[in-house]
């Protein structure tokens, strides 16, 4: 199992009053899988986004990355685990402005400690993968909309790393370029790779083979998609 | 770690914005420029006083009454002494053996004249005979004041190149007549130019023979002696023997202080160097003032870019940024910001001490040790003020790094 969650809950302290993000979630997902978490604002999605992406973690309850139990680790493991384990794939793409495309792609790289030619060369494959190529000297005010965010795609594949975690990654989007970005992430996944929906617009979920709908920080239903039915037919 | 995206991040952001960038680091260029140009300054005269001053008197050590006068109490008291008169300094040619030269000197302020033109303000100088040597004066034209001069009191003078050219010009200057004062003079020699000394001509003066001088001169009888010893090593030996002699002369009692005052080079030496000295501290204090306040200045602009990139720092930490690499990561920006300003301040300190060595006398040496301070002065600016400002960018929460709009 790559992804086991048991019982989590997240508790905030907002002034006096405690707020249950996460009221108890079990979750597995297994290698290679292609899932999409839905819910509405305050759904818990978010948190639990956190949560998985090792930004954040649980008050109670038990996470485990590859068997690694993530809630006992320092903030220094988690920067680890962040760099080798997550790709994160933003809504509003988080490139640095003054970077250009390439070595955006690096930055994960330099925090890994991998040397300079080798960051290139792996940064340039990455690049090639998303249809890049001919874009690695442009900053990202020169790219549009969906070339940004294939960049952003290829920054998070670029340390292969066990689960690409993307949110909301069609929200800043127009319809077509969202199209064009999920059949990148069809693509990817056809790969072998694992990956992450955060969203609530259920059009995008459908391209998952998986739907976790949250509610009130807890899992109300957890199916497969159309898709993934048809997919088993093909 | 990423040193040099870090430098470059730094010195992109340095360029985007100039005028910013140039009232951010005034502080840090101030307080370095300052540093290296009093440093390289007080070096340069130090190597000047101590090059004339050395090399002008040599062995040399100068009697009179006064001494090393440092306050009014001391000069109301020296001044109650006995003079010091032509008789000593011909019992000190006589009495200290390891004097090569004894000679005795005395002056005043006159006015010169020469038919209609005239000079203010020249230095009239009564001097014995092998003044030349401890003045090292030469003559350019003429010949010097001889003993037979001093012993018969002849109204001749040594004139310096400057009364040559303004007092008699066009003309030969030897055998000329001169009015000093009330008396005339025949010029019998003029010395070479030495130009000029801490923006004070070396060239402007009149020498007659000190006898000559006593006899037309009612007002002083004190004068001094200035007496070379035959090498460095028996300067203190001619001291003592000169001691000696004096205070045998002058009747001191023994464990009574000196009634007269010895000075050597090394008196005037150790004098500036108490006085650079002061200096140099009040200039260090105040370069420390503009380089603590470029470094708020710098702290504050940290802060400023901290919370400006407080989403890059949310995503650097998604991508696996550690603490460190962000704290490393302001600190190098920091540090390259304020190194940036002591580079500059480094340029405009040395630029303003050779423009004072163009303009001025003044050998303003530029010195390495300066600059290497500057560099690690200014370095130490941007370590210190830009660490709060990087354990600030460091500690920030991914989640909320990333939330901030």
């Amino acid at each position: 199992m790559l992804i086991a969650i048991r019982d989590l809950h997240r508790v905030y302290q907002v002034g006096t009053e405690q707020v249950h993000a996460l009221n108890g979630v079990d979750l597995d997902i297994e290698k290679n899988e292609y899932v999409a978490i839905m819910g509405p604002s305050g759904s818990g999605k978010s948190t639990l986004m956190n949560l998985l992406g090792c930004l954040d973690t649980p008050s109670q309850g038990s996470y485990k990355l590859k068997d690694q139990e993530i809630g006992t680790l320092s903030d220094d493991e988690l920067a680890r685990i962040r760099n080798q384990e997550i790709g994160f794939v933003f809504q509003t793409f988080n490139l640095l402005a003054r970077a250009d495309a390439i070595h955006n792609v690096e930055l994960p790289l330099v925090y890994a400690g991998v040397k300079h030619e080798e960051r290139r060369r792996r940064a340039r494959e990455a690049l090639e993968l998303v249809g890049l190529s001919d874009r690695m000297k442009h900053k990202p005010n020169e790219l549009s909309g969906g070339q940004r965010q294939r960049v952003a795609i290829a920054r998070a594949l670029v340390n292969k790393p066990s689960i690409i975690l993307a949110d909301e990654p069609t929200g800043n989007l127009d319809s077509a370029t969202g199209e064009e970005i999920m059949i990148a992430f069809e693509n990817i996944w056809k790969q072998g790779n694992t990956v992450i929906l955060v969203t609530h617009e259920p059009d995008i979920a459908q391209h998952a083979n998986r739907v976790v709908r949250m509610r009130d920080g807890k899992v109300e239903s957890d199916a497969a998609t159309e898709r993934r039915i048809a997919r088993a037919h093909a | 770690m990423n040193l040099r995206e870090s430098t470059g991040i730094a010195l992109g952001a340095l360029r985007a914005n100039k005028l910013r960038s140039f009232l951010t680091l005034l502080g840090t260029i101030i307080g370095v420029a300052s540093v290296i140009a009093v440093i390289s300054f007080v070096e340069g005269l130090n190597r000047f006083v101590s090059d004339k001053l050395i090399n002008a008197g040599s062995n040399v050590f100068v009697v009179d009454k006064y001494g090393f006068i440092t306050s009014n109490e001391a000069y109301e008291e020296a001044n109650k002494r006995p003079d010091i008169r032509m008789e000593d300094a011909d019992a000190l040619a006589r009495g200290v053996p390891h004097a090569r030269m004894v000679v005795a000197q005395t002056g005043s302020v006159e006015r010169v004249r020469f038919r209609a033109r005239h000079l203010d303000g020249i230095s009239i100088r009564g001097r014995g005979p092998g003044y030349d040597v401890i003045d090292d004066l030469t003559i350019a034209q003429g010949r010097h004041i001889t003993d037979f001069d001093d012993q018969h009191r002849q109204s001749v003078c040594v004139i310096g190149p400057e009364i040559a050219d303004e007092l008699l010009p066009g003309m030969d200057p030897i055998g000329k007549i001169i009015r000093v004062g009330e008396q005339s003079f025949q010029v019998i020699g003029v010395t070479t130019v030495k130009g000029k000394m801490l923006g004070q001509s070396q060239d402007r003066f009149v020498i007659v023979p000190v006898r000559t001088f006593l006899k037309y001169q009612t007002s002083q009888k004190s004068v001094e002696i200035s007496i070379k010893s035959a090498d460095q090593a028996s300067l203190p030996i001619a001291i003592q023997e000169a001691r000696n002699v004096l205070r045998g002369r002058r009747h001191v009692a023994p464990g009574k202080p000196d009634n007269f005052g010895i000075t050597t080079a090394d008196t005037w030496l150790e004098f500036y160097r108490t006085l650079t000295g002061g200096i140099f501290v009040v200039m260090i204090g105040v370069a420390s003032i503009a380089l603590v306040v470029g470094g708020i200045v710098i702290m504050n602009i940290m802060l400023v870019s901290v919370t400006e990139r407080t989403r890059e720092i949310g995503v650097r930490k998604a991508l696996g940024a550690r603490r460190r690499d962000i704290l490393t990561q302001f600190l190098v920006e920091a540090t390259t910001l304020s190194l940036v300003g002591g580079i500059i301040g480094i340029l405009l300190g040395v630029g303003l001490a050779l423009l004072v060595g163009a303009l001025s006398p003044l050998p303003a040496g530029v010195n390495v040790f300066a600059i290497v301070l500057g560099i690690a002065m200014s370095s130490l600016v941007g370590v210190f003020f830009g660490s709060y400002p990087a354990f600030r960018a460091a500690k920030l929460d991914p989640i909320e790094a990333l939330r901030y709009e």
